[in-house]
């Protein structure tokens, strides 16, 4: 079995309890508790017959992430930035955020997500708000309805077997 | 016919020539072969010019090749700083454990005279059983109150908090999970107070206590229950340092299935089956 830390970082109220949440118990709850430091739990995921054990730290939301202690990313096999769909203010600073990531962890595979994709009416909507996110993408996901989540995490783990 | 003739006789000529010539020559070249081609006859040769050039090389040595094995061991020393760091670790620990050990029953002996000059009326039948049996006043003090156990323990990697391996007295929740969350407060307390070059040693609630002995790339964890007097943990803590010398110096970069059955059954016969 391989085990790998994965950091789940974003603004706060972003949606990262949630999406740890759905991915870890497959639930999703409606109610709003802030996380305060860290929440740390596990998942196995099974890629081409091996055993991943995903070790995944849901971090307290930061406005900017030099604010997250440095000691918290360190060892880490990935990171997840989340951001929200529909609040603008969540990704306005992406990119200098993104930078101080890539500085604390170069060589870490870096996945921007796309979080509370159900609040979005329509699909020119998400192509708009697409745009002005100042970043690449990787994945939009609904914590609420589950769509693209456990494949979040499928194609983390088969980057670990990789 | 007369040109051939002469042309013999030059041959000839020439043919002595080179024999009177090379006469001493060819001697020579005779001895050198059979001295190369007889073993024996050629080491009795080589040998003192090797020997020579051997004590030359010894003595030269460090005075010509000083500087490149000097930046050669930089490089290597670099290179593995991680794995060095890891071996040396436990043995650094032991000494600075040596010496502290030392000072402090230096204190615990001059405690022990003020208590034996202080209650020396009061508790002589106490005093009197004890000697019989060779304990101290001080340790007699301690050692009343309940032994502990070691209930947990757990090896983690200092970064990432992923387990490298851990043995229990019962099953408990995740382990995985309790070494990321341990790991998680670590860091955040490290980190909370600034403290460079410190690290959190100890979590207590309750009678149970978490102990943390840091290495250098990873860090042990163990759960305790009862009392446990300084002594008895000055004592883990060397245990602690034979067994990582003994099980955690060649510790891979990320934990794996082989890695973790391994230290396992190690942390479970040397702390826990006691």
């Amino acid at each position: 079995m391989i085990s790998r830390k994965v950091i789940l970082t974003g603004s706060f109220g972003v949606g990262k309890t949630s999406l740890f949440r759905r991915f870890i118990k497959g639930s999703f709850s409606e109610k709003y508790i802030t996380t305060i430091g860290v929440k740390v739990d596990k998942k196995v995921v099974e890629v081409r017959g091996e055993e991943v054990s995903i070790l995944l730290w849901d971090i307290a939301g930061e406005v900017k992430q030099d604010k997250v202690p440095k000691s918290f990313f360190l060892g880490a096999s990935a990171i997840i930035y989340v951001f929200d769909l529909t609040r603008p203010s969540t990704y306005k600073n992406i990119g200098v955020d993104l930078n101080i990531l890539d500085e604390i962890l170069p060589d870490t595979i870096l996945k921007v997500v796309g979080n509370k994709e159900d609040l979005i009416e329509d699909k020119d909507k998400l192509a708009k708000i697409k745009a002005e996110v100042n970043a690449t993408i990787d994945v939009v996901t609904s914590a609420k309805s589950g769509h693209n989540v456990e494949q979040l995490f499928f194609d983390l783990a088969a980057n670990f077997v990789d | 016919m007369v040109a051939t003739s002469h042309n013999k006789q030059d041959e000839e000529l020439l043919h002595q020539l080179q024999n009177i010539l090379l006469k001493d020559d060819r001697v020579a070249i005779e001895r050198l072969q059979e001295t190369i081609d007889d073993p024996t006859l050629l080491s009795e040769k080589i040998s003192p010019i090797i020997e020579e050039r051997m004590m030359f090389f010894k003595e030269a040595f460090p005075k010509e090749f000083k500087a490149t094995v000097d930046k050669m061991i930089e490089v290597k020393l670099k290179a593995s700083q991680e794995e060095i760091l890891d071996v040396i670790y436990p043995v650094m620990g032991k000494m600075i454990k040596k010496y502290v050990n030392h000072q402090i029953q230096m204190l615990k002996d001059s405690i022990d005279e003020s208590i034996k000059k202080t209650f020396f009326s009061k508790g002589i039948l106490w005093r009197i059983k004890n000697s019989l049996f060779g304990i101290k006043v001080s340790d007699q003090v301690i050692h009343d109150l309940k032994d502990y156990q070691i209930e947990e323990i757990y090896v983690i990697q200092r970064n990432s908090g992923l387990l490298f391996g851990s043995a229990s007295t019962e099953n408990t929740i995740d382990q995985d999970v309790i070494a990321g969350m341990l790991t998680a407060i670590k860091s955040f307390v490290e980190d909370a107070f600034k403290r460079e070059r410190e690290d959190l040693e100890m979590i207590q609630y309750g009678t149970y206590k978490i102990l943390l002995q840091n290495f250098y790339s990873y860090y042990v964890a163990i759960a305790i229950s009862g009392t446990m007097t300084s002594t008895e943990r000055e004592d883990l803590a060397n245990e602690l340092l034979t067994f990582a010398e003994e099980h955690l110096n060649n510790m891979p970069p990320e934990p794996d299935g082989q890695i973790f059955k391994t230290i396992s059954s190690a942390l479970g016969q040397e702390f826990i089956k006691k």
